[in-house]
């Protein structure tokens, strides 16, 4: 390098000036952005504070956001080990979201298998009285990692099963060991009978036996043929039976135009019942006039008596 | 009398040098100067003999000697901190003529570079930005997305970027200008005249370095929030509450003072390590550029130092 003195750079109009306005670019750039963290952080808003009682704080951090339907309406301001165990995590929500927490609000503490945890808020009833400035709340912890021991306890529980299971001496392997023995039966000379079987000789009757039943059913066949002449022939049994039923139909119409006429014989005879019936009735009534007049009679000849002084006086007679 | 010494092409030569000067493990060192030898161009000769020992065969006297003068370069740049510092804060040092020249130098160093360090570092970061939404997106975390950039960018990425590009575009200039003055022998004549160079010419430089970083910085890291917001919502204040919750969640107390801490640091580092080295070297080893070089190197191993510890304070 070599040093090659050079006149001054041309003089800038105002530089002192302009140096100025630089400082107070810098100046208003630093405070802004102060001002706009201070504002993202929270200092400017009044708030109210909340504490939720957890048994562990793991994954809780300072800074973390209280979500109430996916919005941001609190934020951790500190987490502190409560003096009988657990953790107390203190929150603050602004007073133009507090409203939204009610004394039946629930608190959750999920956390997932990825990402950070989750701190929400739920109202169920929201006409309930707001929660109170420094009210203290149980948190309900859904942890998906917790779950992991108990999982990894059952696999490797399932784990060991399986290794039971595939085991040399295994009731698996002894099975496959068997199936294999039966597949290499299977493509034997003597097949799937052999297998079924278990020798030659059963396989042999069994075929014996197949032979049989085929000559029996030939026959079952011819008989079936013979049957079938003798019952739907022309001199078979069915148009004979047909013909026995035509007549049974002529005989039971001939019946039934018989019991034609005794019905109405029968009517008949009712009528008849009928008029006896009328005449006993007036038999009752001419006997009950007899009964009328024979009393007449009597009260007659007991008049009579008392009057007619010629009856004999009764005497009584002592034993 | 203003000298100009350096242009682009010599940054960039002085940038390989010291590549080189990084991957070579013998690069011959003067001996430096003592502490009260401040700017003071008294040319020690200095007659370095080549050696082709390996660093295992270098006998102990001088191994300590090389230790003996690490820790003397290092107190140097500390000790010049220390005066720059308290002259910065001395209200005697702002009278009308040390004024001028630091509104010069503080103009000079921010504004030419301002508006297309911005264009630049907006590009840079449209295309980060993309990068992370999109492949948020794709593994299903985009909510994470917006804190990640914010994170990156203006946490990590533009702090560094504006530190790195400051220090070559305007601290080495200046330490340049610093040794030319120096070796022209202009410090002894303001010393003459009654003037401490200290004031009337290195202040202003190291405060003009300083305030580039800062500024540079600053801007850098507004308009990247902004670019972040457009690039996710688009064209819209709806998202603004959400944006400034998630802006919120990142800028925690500590985050906000390792920022604050790490950015003011950095424009310490990069005002105050190229013109220290080059003000403590001798003549002739500056002749080599040996003392640009070194303090190049010098610089990065703090901007290094600094953000490593800066990653360590955020995230442990």
């Amino acid at each position: 390098m070599t040093q090659t003195p050079v006149t001054p750079p041309p003089a800038v109009r105002n530089i002192e000036f302009k140096a100025v306005l630089l400082l107070i670019l810098l100046a208003v750039l630093v405070g802004a952005s102060a001002l706009y963290v201070m504002y993202a952080r929270g200092v400017f808003d009044e708030t109210q504070q909340l504490v939720l009682q957890a048994d562990d704080s793991e994954g809780v951090f300072v800074g973390m956001d209280m979500t109430f339907s996916g919005f941001p309406i609190g934020r951790v301001r500190r987490i502190e080990l409560a003096p009988g165990g657990g953790a107390h995590i203190l929150l603050d929500v602004p007073r133009k979201d507090a409203h939204l927490l009610t004394e039946s609000s629930v608190f959750t503490l999920t956390r997932g298998l990825v990402g950070g945890s989750n701190l929400r808020a739920f109202t169920g009833v929201p006409t309930d009285p707001p929660l109170p400035d420094g009210a203290e709340r149980k948190v309900l912890i859904g942890d998906a990692t917790a779950e992991i021991p108990r999982l990894v306890a059952d696999a490797r529980e399932l784990m060991k099963n399986l290794t039971t299971l595939t085991g040399e001496n295994s009731a698996l392997a002894t099975s496959l060991a068997n199936l294999q023995a039966t597949t290499d039966q299977l493509k034997g000379p003597r097949g799937a009978l052999g297998v079924l079987m278990g020798n030659e000789a059963n396989a042999q009757k069994l075929i014996g036996a197949l032979d049989r039943t085929n000559a029996l059913l030939a026959k079952v066949d011819s008989i079936a043929a013979k049957t079938d002449v003798q019952v739907f022939g022309k001199a078979g049994v069915m148009p004979e039976a047909r013909a026995a039923v035509e007549q049974l139909n002529s005989a039971l119409n001939e019946a039934r135009t018989s019991l034609k006429k005794i019905d109405g014989i029968l009517t008949d005879a009712q009528a008849v019942a009928n008029n006896a019936k009328m005449a006993t009735n007036d038999l009752g009534t001419l006997r009950a006039e007899i009964d009328t007049s024979l009393r007449k009679v009597e009260g007659m000849i007991d008049q009579l008596n008392r009057r007619w002084p010629f009856s004999r006086q009764p005497e009584i007679k002592l034993p | 009398m203003y000298v100009r010494l350096i242009n682009s092409a010599d940054v960039l030569v002085l940038f390989r040098s010291a590549v080189a000067a990084l991957i070579t493990p013998h690069a011959r060192r003067p001996p430096a100067l003592p502490v009260g030898s401040v700017f003071k161009s008294t040319a020690r000769p200095y007659h370095c003999p080549m050696s082709s020992t390996s660093p295992s065969h270098v006998p102990a006297s001088v191994r300590g000697g090389a230790l003996l003068q690490w820790f003397t370069g290092w107190w140097q740049i500390v000790h010049l901190g220390a005066l720059i510092l308290v002259l910065a804060l001395s209200p005697s040092t702002y009278e009308r003529a040390t004024r001028a020249t630091l509104a010069r130098e503080v103009y000079q160093a921010s504004a030419p570079i301002l508006l297309w360090f911005l264009v630049l570092s907006s590009l840079i970061s449209l295309v980060i930005i993309r990068i992370v939404v999109v492949t948020a997106l794709s593994y299903g975390l985009s909510r994470y997305s917006l804190q990640m950039v914010v994170r990156v960018l203006v946490l990590e990425l533009i702090p560094l970027t504006t530190a790195l590009f400051v220090a070559l575009r305007v601290a080495i200039p200046n330490a340049a200008e610093i040794a030319a003055l120096r070796v022209s022998g202009e410090f002894d004549a303001l010393t003459k005249q009654g003037i401490d160079p200290l004031r009337q010419e290195v202040l202003p430089r190291m405060m003009a370095g300083m305030f580039s970083v800062l500024m540079l910085a600053a801007v850098s890291c507004v308009v990247t929030l902004v670019l972040a917001y457009l690039t996710v919502h688009g064209f819209t204040t709806a998202a603004l509450g959400s944006y400034t919750r998630a802006v919120g969640h990142v800028f925690a107390p500590v985050v906000i003072l390792i920022l604050t801490l790490k950015t003011f640091l950095f424009s310490l580092a990069v005002a105050l390590i190229p013109i220290a080295t080059v003000a403590y070297e001798s003549r002739a080893a500056w002749l080599r550029m040996s003392a640009e070089l070194q303090g190049l190197v010098r610089l990065f191993s703090v901007i290094l130092l600094i953000e490593m510890a800066s990653l360590v304070g955020n995230y442990y």
